[in-house]
Order: C-alpha cells, then sequence, then structure tokens
C-alpha cells in the first residue's frame, strides 16, 4: 500500500482539506460587513481559483489517473465536445449538458467494448 | 433565539422553523440537486479509482462539503504532490467560498440570528447550496430564510454523501461503459458549472487559460502544477480584466 493510500494519512488529508476550506467560509462570516466584493484583490483570488479548477479539469481529462484512462483520449475529447454543444444549444443548462456528454461517452465506451 | 416576541414574528405565516425546514429539504430535490448528487456519484467512483476507502470519501463530503475541494484533493494525492502540497492546493480552490458567503449571508440572517447560526450557515455554502439558497430564500419571510437554508442545505449534504456512498460502491460492480461514464461526470460537470459562473471576459482568460496551461505545466513541474496553474491563468485574468475595465472608462 503506497503512503497516498493509507487511511490514517488520508483521513488527516481529509481534516487539513476542511481546515483549509471552511478558513474562507469563518473568513467570510467576519469580513461580510465590510468587505468589498468588487475590490482587486477580491477579482484576483476567484480568478485563481477559476483557473485552478479549470487546470484540474484539463488534468481529469487529457490526463486521467485512474479508470477513465481506459476510454481513449479522441472519445474523452468527443464527449466533452458533444456535452459543450448540447450545453451550447439548450441555453446552457447544466442538466442537458452533463447528460448528453454522458451518453456520448458511455455510448462510446460500450460500442469500442472497453 | 433571543425571545418569546421574536417566535411571533416567525409565525406570521402560521409556520414554525422545522416547517421551513422541511419546505427548503424538498426545494433541494430540484434540477440543481440532482445534479449535484450525479457529480458526487462520479466522485465517489473516483475515490473509488484512486483506491480510498469508502468512509473515506463519505466523510470528505460530510466534512468538506465542496466538491472542487474534494476533487482537487483527491487528484493533488494521486499526482503525489503530498500531504502539505494537496492541502495548499484545496484551500487556493476554497477562496472561491468567501465572496459567496459575504453574498449570501446579508440576504439569510436576521436580528435574532446568533453568531454561531451564521458560521453554521457559511460551511453550509458551496455552489449548488448557495445558488439555490439566494434563488429560493429571498422571497421568504425574514425569519424563516435560516432554517429553510439549514433544511436545504443539510439535505443536500445527506444526499450528496449517501450519492458519494453508492458511487464508491458501484464503480467496482458496474459494467465498465457506466463505471467509465461515472468517472467522467466530475469534470464534465465542472467544466459546464465553471463555464456558467464566468460571467466576465476576465474569469472567461483564467478558465480557458487554465485548461490550456494545466497540461503545459503538468510537463514541468507535475507536483505542483495545479497551484501554478492557478496562479498564471488566474493573474492574467485579472490583468485582462482591469486592462479591459480601463479602457471602457478611462
Amino acid at each position: 500500500m503506497s503512503p497516498a493510500l493509507d487511511p490514517g494519512y488520508l483521513l488527516l488529508a481529509v481534516v487539513l482539506s476542511f481546515v483549509g476550506n471552511d478558513l474562507w467560509r469563518v473568513l467570510g462570516v467576519v469580513l461580510s460587513a465590510r468587505l468589498d466584493e468588487d475590490s482587486g484583490l477580491f477579482a484576483w483570488v476567484r480568478m485563481v481559483a477559476t483557473a485552478l479548477v479549470a487546470g484540474l479539469v484539463a488534468k481529469l481529462i487529457l490526463a486521467p489517473a485512474g479508470g477513465l484512462a481506459l476510454a481513449p483520449l479522441w472519445l474523452r475529447l468527443a464527449a466533452v465536445g458533444c456535452g459543450l454543444a448540447a450545453y451550447g444549444v439548450s441555453r446552457r443548462s447544466l442538466t442537458v449538458g452533463v447528460a448528453v456528454g454522458e451518453a456520448a461517452l458511455i455510448a462510446g465506451v460500450a460500442a469500442l467494448d472497453i | 433565539m433571543s425571545g418569546e416576541g421574536d417566535l411571533d414574528v416567525v409565525d406570521a405565516s402560521g409556520r414554525s422553523d422545522l416547517d421551513w425546514a422541511l419546505k427548503g429539504a424538498v426545494a433541494a430535490v430540484n434540477t440543481p440537486g440532482i445534479v449535484l448528487f450525479l457529480s458526487f456519484l462520479g466522485f465517489g467512483a473516483m475515490t473509488h479509482d484512486f483506491g480510498w476507502p469508502l468512509w473515506i470519501a463519505v466523510l470528505s463530503t460530510a466534512l468538506i462539503w465542496a466538491a472542487p475541494a474534494q476533487v482537487v484533493l483527491a487528484g493533488a494525492l494521486a499526482n503525489g504532490a503530498g500531504l502539505l502540497g494537496a492541502a495548499l492546493a484545496v484551500t487556493v480552490s476554497g477562496v472561491r467560498l468567501l465572496p459567496m458567503v459575504v453574498a449570501l449571508l446579508p440576504v439569510l440572517r436576521s436580528e435574532r440570528t446568533s453568531l454561531g447560526a451564521r458560521l453554521l450557515a457559511a460551511h453550509y455554502v458551496a455552489v449548488t447550496a448557495w445558488f439555490e439558497g439566494l434563488r429560493l430564500t429571498p422571497t421568504l419571510p425574514r425569519t424563516a430564510r435560516m432554517p429553510f437554508f439549514f433544511g436545504l442545505a443539510n439535505a443536500l449534504v445527506v444526499g450528496s454523501s449517501i450519492a458519494t456512498a453508492i458511487g464508491h460502491a458501484a464503480a467496482g460492480v458496474l459494467p465498465s461503459a457506466l463505471s467509465i461514464g461515472l468517472l467522467g461526470l466530475t469534470p464534465l460537470y465542472f467544466l459546464l458549472s465553471l463555464e456558467r459562473g464566468a460571467k466576465s471576459l476576465g474569469e472567461r482568460v483564467a478558465l480557458g487559460l487554465g485548461l490550456a496551461l494545466a497540461p503545459v505545466i503538468g510537463l514541468v513541474a507535475p507536483a505542483s502544477d495545479i497551484l501554478w496553474t492557478g496562479v498564471i491563468g488566474g493573474t492574467a485574468g485579472f490583468l485582462v480584466q482591469r486592462a479591459a475595465d480601463k479602457r471602457r472608462r478611462p
């Protein structure tokens, strides 16, 4: 078992993440009365967070660590493309976009008999 | 709760706090809630794939309660980022919660809301609970909003925790087409939510650069690539936005 899979290690990772994440929620309570939501610092941190999560999404699609890698890259990209297209034509419906992208991915994997 | 007089205000509509909480819980079973449950199904499957025990996966949903943070954590650990690197990446991803708390609390609180209740409400703030809270509570009597939100948020947490457990358990036994489909849910849902949340030009630049930079930076710094992607993409988005704002009103 690699150290990253030890339950004690994972538990510590989850608790540390809880603390790091809730830090912002507590700060939000403290600052809610006086923080200017339009300030520059605020806009910057929000954009850093957006780019960070976007980077993660790209890694999950292009170089997944687990079973998603069994689907070939072209199929993963095609499924995302179908989802984005359906999301676009449905006037930005998350439900439709996710459903169509998923259907494409599942159908593709089934057709390739992976 | 500060006194009996306040209860009369709540009861102006003839409903108790519990009634409002139940109404909030029922409101959780709606399209945004269902998409959220599906994405936690995907997260559960992903943690199974990364070798997490089921109880750790469910605990992470119940305790951290922010899907992006949980996916960042799982992804960072799987990439060998180490405990501190992973926690740091999670902490950076949580920044977006701060403005959400700041925007929601003034809507929810009434004169009888204690600091403890405000802290608890802030803990429940995550994309779906926040969006639904802002959408549904403003039309309610002020004193009904906090109990309604607690009902809504708790139902979302419970449903998401159950979904995490089901996703984890199902990942090993489903036909491979379906389990691979479950693993694809999270990136797909995040990508579309990010697109829907990115309203300004700067946020769109941050989103696009984040997508484009991560694979490139991953070649140079595989353990800290997500952090660097965030800082570079976010700073670029911020500078573009500032330049655009300056041009509009010099």
